[in-house]
């Protein structure tokens, strides 16, 4: 099934389309304001652009230094090359550890590597404790945004979902019922659990350290009760310095939800006494994408989500149309790379409007990304007949001034005068759920004729 | 281990070396009064900011929270304390702590974050297990920005350190904003 099938599905409940919709452009419209608050705005964006720039022309340096410096301070650092070694990682650390039950904050890596079922399948029970997270995982969906998880669901859903799961009272809805619910729920799951598993907001070469930022608490609650902690980050988490902090963490929250920081944004460089902390490396095809010119700066994300806030597309198609663990426009320009076949239809939910550049807080050229990938795609993967062949006569029509001319006085002619049927088919994809315009009588060429000829 | 194989698949593949760019700080100057502007930003986030001297400390906690009764201090500033804990403390045991009061080392005007360290907290759990949350902060540590924050910070034993800005919350069901989700129900910050 392409995009556009699965955003058919999601256009089918048409009020939580436009609940979807207008939730989503407030988000965008918190980010906005957020933004102008801050002195040197734009700069700052180029900044954290450049710097991401810089670290991949490095990055084989910075991982070494910052392996280096994190063994100084005690941390066990491993490497995986792929999905399947990050998982057999994380297991033989919890073999080590007797470890039954783990608690998990959020993580897009580990999403991207299905360690959860992987985990599952082994005896060992994975909790999600991020809420948004926690509500997918009831409900056995994956998350459709990545800081947003569960923003698909009504207030209704969950309280049906907790009344089955969490055995919660009837309670129409009530967020602050429902939160506190699942504060009691998840606060039994940290005290129980023997090991927490976070992502890596940033990684800094300088200090071996690394940055997990959340607004519930829910990593620190986890981290500092569990007897080991566990951190999964890609390659390209790494930045240079510890000063660099001070313009991502600026940017990053701003962006995403439009607070000026994250509640909670914690640094950890060494274990607590009595503890063991371990960092997973990833690469699970991101020296490939590095290895492409013209894509390689998708890499520079630091997955604020903001541009699929702004996205049209993604706003009315919904996260889990994208059929991908990182949705929106930043997950068109990545899944591509890790499969063409399986993503060819993602570059092509997009109205190219580059909105998503316009915001994004690392000035990833997110637009111009989703075009190039289209002309790869037209190239390598089987287009559908009937694009092929509208496309085919559009480009020999309008190369040719005189045809052009006839076919724009015969559409104008049969949008006025034709039988709907003929108009309003398969063919016509613009004619779906909308009418096309009223015809205005002369076409542009007409109308300045007779003005020039009435002057 | 495939440590050698993404390192020499990063030098294969990454681009000739661009150069990282030196901050150039100017750009950010503002001339903001960074008491008020850090004050308002507490409330922004959700904060409570009492401004007050370290002798009305304990009368302040007090009349803001009547009805707590496990209590722990790691601060020589209150004598609130009911229940102490040390470094070998087991931070299950913090399970029922009502509320927490510790000291921050320094607060940022751009945001309303806190800066506390695992030595202000004692048990790293504390801030963040504890049902609500005060944090005594002096008036003359405040600066400008993170980046400022930084500079200010870069001296320091890296064990543990967290910026808190506000108590814990959420916005995951149906964009509702609830505070009080994992973390800290409520927080107080103090200004001596």
């Amino acid at each position: 099934m392409n995009h556009a099938k699965r955003a058919t599905e999601f256009n089918k409940d048409e009020a939580k389309v436009n609940w979807h919709d207008k939730a989503l452009w407030y988000v965008r419209e918190k980010r906005d304001k957020s933004a102008h608050n801050v002195q040197g705005w734009e700069y700052l964006r180029q900044l954290g652009s450049e710097i991401k720039a810089n670290v991949l022309s490095n990055l084989d340096e910075y991982l070494i230094q910052f392996e280096s410096n994190a063994k100084k301070n005690g941390v066990h650092v491993h490497w995986a090359a792929n999905a399947q070694e990050h998982n057999e990682i994380i297991q033989s650390i919890l073999e080590k550890h007797n470890a039954k039950k783990v608690v998990k904050s959020k993580s897009m890596l580990t999403e991207e590597c299905h360690l959860n079922p992987f985990l599952e399948d082994k005896g060992i029970e994975v909790i999600d404790t991020d809420l948004g997270e926690r509500i997918v995982q009831l409900a056995e969906e994956p998350p459709s945004h990545i800081v947003l998880p569960a923003i698909h669901k009504t207030k209704e859903e969950v309280d049906v979902l907790f009344q089955e799961h969490l055995g919660t009272k009837p309670s129409q809805g009530n967020p602050e019922y429902l939160v506190s619910e699942a504060r009691k729920h998840l606060r039994d799951k940290f005290l129980n659990a023997d090991v927490a598993i976070t992502g890596v907001n940033f990684a800094v070469a300088e200090t071996g350290g690394f940055v997990v930022c959340t607004n519930e608490g829910n990593a620190d609650m986890g981290v500092h009760l569990a007897k080991a902690h566990i951190a999964c980050m890609g390659i390209e988490k790494i930045i240079p310095e510890e000063k660099h902090l001070g313009v991502f963490l600026r940017l990053l929250a701003r962006s995403a939800t439009g607070q000026p920081i994250t509640t909670y944004s914690s640094h950890f460089n060494q274990a607590e006494e009595g503890k063991e902390l371990h960092i997973v490396i990833v690469d699970n095809g991101r020296t490939e994408q590095l290895s492409r010119e013209d894509f390689r700066a998708s890499l520079h994300c630091i997955r604020c989500g903001a541009c699929m806030n702004t996205c049209p597309i993604y706003r009315r198609s919904g996260g889990h149309s994208y059929d991908y663990t990182i949705p929106g426009p930043i997950g068109s320009i990545l899944s591509p790379g890790k499969d063409l076949k399986k993503h060819s239809s993602l570059p092509f939910a997009s109205t190219l409007c580059g909105s998503c550049s316009n915001v994004c807080p690392v000035k990833i050229n997110i637009h111009e990304q989703l075009y190039k990938w289209r002309q790869v795609i037209v190239k390598e993967e089987k287009q559908p007949i009937v694009k092929k062949s509208i496309l085919k006569t559009a480009g020999m029509v309008l190369s040719k001034p005189k045809l052009y001319k006839i076919a724009g006085k015969s559409a104008r002619f049969a949008l006025k005068h034709a039988p709907k049927f003929m108009i309003y088919n398969k063919l016509n994809a613009w004619g779906k759920a909308r009418d096309l315009p009223e015809v205005k009588g002369d076409s542009f060429d007409e109308w300045y004729k007779k003005r020039k000829k009435n002057e | 281990m495939s440590r050698e194989a993404i390192l020499n698949s990063v030098k294969k593949n990454k681009p000739e070396l661009l150069p990282l760019p030196e901050i150039n700080e100017v750009k950010f100057k503002e001339d903001v009064d960074l008491k008020e502007t850090f004050k308002n930003n507490v409330a922004l986030v959700g904060g409570n900011i009492i401004e007050t001297t370290v002798a009305s400390i304990d009368d302040i906690i007090k009349a803001q929270y009547p009805d707590k009764t496990n209590i722990v201090s790691t601060t020589n500033k209150s004598k609130l304390g009911t229940i102490s804990v040390d470094k070998n403390t087991d931070p299950h045991t913090l399970e029922h702590i009502d509320l927490a009061i510790v000291e921050g080392e320094l607060g940022v005007s751009e945001n309303g974050a806190i800066w506390v360290t695992a030595s202000n907290s004692v048990v790293r759990a504390l801030p963040f297990i504890t049902n609500d949350l005060v944090i005594i902060l002096n008036k003359k540590s405040i600066c400008l920005h993170m980046l400022d924050a930084y500079k200010v910070i870069d001296n320091r034993e890296r064990n543990f350190g967290v910026f808190i800005s506000g108590p814990s919350k959420t916005a995951d069901i149906e964009q509702c904003l609830v505070v009080g989700a994992h973390g800290a129900m409520s927080l107080s910050v103090l200004l001596v």
